[in-house]
């Protein structure tokens, strides 16, 4: 039985502009289970990039309940919103958004030590690194590295504090298929090893291949939910 | 150390955009540069303007009758003068002593005649605390068992048309108040180089103005402490220490006009010091707020991250610190080579007062020397760092309101 990761009932989201409201949001339902692979799909527009900030603490719902890890994210204030994006959920962003003065290594130690980790951020954060066979990386900075590479960075970066929740906006939008390919796999070893959750909102159709389920947003509410079968997604141990 | 990395995002960011940091800290630096000139010129005009009342003969201080601050009488006297003396003496801070007893007296010579305030001095101690007397133009200056001898400026002894020896007739209120006269030889023509001054100068010994008067004892003792820089504080204990009916007083008190040029100066200067910071707080913060605008999505990723804007604020702080301390270097290295000159060389201010640089019986110095020392390093430092931080204030408050939402949208950046 799939523990409930995140559970989003009747969720509005409205924003105002001058005059004009857009409702990117109307009345959405979805239950994140723990260990999905789940990629949210749907025309530009359709809500994909406003559900994400909203799971993601980002953002506040106009209307609706939002629970995240059993704790209702209505009710947490700014720096209860902050505490959970720090320790329980990991972002992996379209233009990498690596900080350019850090090294790759220091990209992914910045995170442990906005959490206090006090000792051995250097060992956890090249562990990881070279889990991602970024080893030899650790020492160049964003300009110094390709798109892929700084992907991989910046999913290192994301995971490092083994966050259960990793929220993907566009994640493979600047890369080639070949680096796609590869981003994806490593995604799909790291759900399998860690048993983390990825949630990735995307147009693209290798993301879909490889996700275990799809959900498709239109004007707002899921017009669609689609859990493949095991083995069925691109890449799949099974 | 938690902070490790913060501290390197910071420093690392000052190299991100060098031209903008550079002008940034030319800014902090010329800015810091203008108030260390201006203070360092302050300083050394307070400085000149203290050794020039100590030097005429005012002191730093004064032990003074109690009702003399009320009325300024020159007959009066001093309760105890020899134990306020000895007191004062005995203090430590202080580097001299030099009794005083005043009176009004009448000069004539024939026909001529001159009014004067006539000082009795202790000869030796005089030598101390007044360098007037040291300018002797003719004859000598007076001497402890001297009797019925006089030393005067050169204006009065032109006005009265004397030389050396000549006898001059005084004509003197005495204490029970009637008339008293007296023949006193000149000893001695002392000539200053100013004629406000050489025309106020009348001195005869302690004993010798007891004799004229009848008023037994001193008006008043001239303090000279090791130290101007506290002035105020020796006062006070000295003071203290006498437990007596006679108070100690400033020469902030002796010549009020003085202390209030020497306050209204510093009013003015600081104002001044004021403006400078201002502007250049508010050019640092343009440049800084420019850099957080060009970071806006930076910030988003960081808050998404989960950085505390405790963290943010920390973060660009850090960048005004760092840029503080370059821009106090700068404020040294540019405004040393300013103040190198005027502190070896001063600035004569002769020409401009046009003649006597004289006020209220105060022979000042026309060069007036910038106090150059390592004062100047912390307070580069400290007005550098003031600055650049109160100029990161409003930044990183807009950093704060960055929506974080804006990280995973490009459209939103």
């Amino acid at each position: 039985m799939n523990t409930n990761l995140v559970d989003v009932k009747g969720v509005t989201k409205d924003f105002h502009n001058g005059k004009i409201t857009v409702n990117a949001l109307r009345g959405l339902d979805l239950v994140i289970h723990e260990g999905d692979f789940l990629a949210i799909v749907g025309p530009s527009g359709s809500g994909k990039t406003t559900l994400l900030n909203l799971i993601g603490a980002l953002d506040v719902a106009s209307s609706g309940d939002i629970s995240i890890f059993g704790h209702d994210l209505m009710a947490m204030s700014r720096k209860q919103r902050a505490e959970l994006r720090l320790t329980s959920l990991g972002f992996v962003f379209q233009a990498y958004n690596l900080i350019p003065v850090l090294t790759a290594l220091e990209n992914v130690k910045f995170v442990l030590e906005l959490q206090g980790v006090d000792g051995g951020r250097h060992e956890r954060a090249m562990s990881i690194l070279e889990d991602l066979s970024l080893g030899e990386l650790a020492n160049r900075r964003p300009n110094e590295m390709s798109g892929g590479q700084q992907q991989r960075v910046a999913v290192a970066r994301a995971i490092v504090a083994r966050p259960r929740l990793v929220l993907a906006d566009e994640p493979t939008a600047n890369l080639d298929s070949e680096n796609s390919e590869a981003l994806l796999v490593m995604m799909r070893e790291l759900r399998d090893k860690h048993g983390m959750t990825f949630v990735f909102s995307t147009h693209d159709p290798l993301v879909m291949a490889h996700a275990t389920r799809v959900v498709t947003l239109l004007d707002g509410r899921v017009v669609s939910d689609e859990t493949k079968n095991a083995g069925d997604a691109a890449g799949s141990a099974n | 150390m938690r902070d490790t990395l913060l501290a390197k995002f910071a420093f690392r960011t000052l190299g991100r955009n060098p031209r903008r940091t550079l002008m940034s800290i030319i800014g902090v630096g010329v800015g810091c540069s203008i108030v260390l000139y201006m203070t360092a010129f302050t300083r050394g005009g307070a400085e000149m303007r203290i050794r020039g009342i100590s030097e005429s003969g005012f002191g730093h201080a004064r032990i003074a009758p109690a009702t003399w601050d009320k009325t300024r009488d020159s007959d009066l006297r001093l309760e105890d003068w020899e134990r306020d003396l000895d007191i004062a003496n005995g203090m430590a801070g202080v580097k001299f002593t030099a009794p005083h007893s005043r009176t009004t007296a009448l000069l004539a010579f024939g026909t001529r005649v001159a009014g004067v305030e006539m000082l009795g001095v202790d000869p030796e101690s005089e030598k101390n605390t007044s360098r007037l007397i040291r300018v002797l133009s003719e004859g000598r200056y007076l001497e402890r068992e001297d009797e019925g001898a006089v030393v005067i400026g050169t204006a009065i002894a032109e006005r009265l048309e004397v030389e050396l020896d000549d006898d001059l007739f005084i004509t003197i209120a005495g204490a029970g108040g009637e008339m008293k006269y007296a023949m006193l030889r000149i000893v001695g023509i002392i000539s200053t180089g100013s004629r406000t001054i050489d025309s106020t100068i009348c001195h005869v010994t302690l004993s010798e103005m007891e004799q004229l008067t009848g008023y037994p004892g001193v008006g008043e003792i001239t303090i000279v402490f090791n130290d101007p820089s506290y002035i105020d504080a020796l006062t006070v204990r000295l003071g203290e220490l006498l437990e007596g009916p006679d108070p100690v007083v400033s020469w902030k008190v002796v010549i009020p006009s003085q202390g209030g040029d020497m306050g209204s100066d510093a009013v003015f200067m600081n104002l001044l010091v004021g403006v400078v910071i201002v502007v250049a707080v508010l050019g640092v913060a343009s440049a800084q707020l420019t850099a957080i605008l060009e970071r806006k999505r930076e910030f988003a990723v960081l808050i998404a991250l989960g950085m505390k804007g405790g963290q943010i604020v920390r973060l660009i702080l850090i960048e005004a610190v760092a840029m503080g301390v370059l821009g106090g270097a700068a404020g040294l290295v540019i405004g040393l080579p300013f103040i190198y000159p005027g502190a070896t060389q001063g600035y004569n201010f002769a020409d401009m007062m046009g003649g006597d640089f004289v006020t209220e019986g105060v022979l000042f110095d026309p060069i007036v020397y910038a106090d150059m020392g390592m004062w100047l390093i912390p307070l580069a430092f400290g007005i550098a760092l003031f600055s650049t931080l109160v100029a990161g204030l409003y930044p990183a408050w807009y950093a704060l309101r960055t929506n974080p939402t804006s990280a995973l949208s490009l459209r939103e950046a």
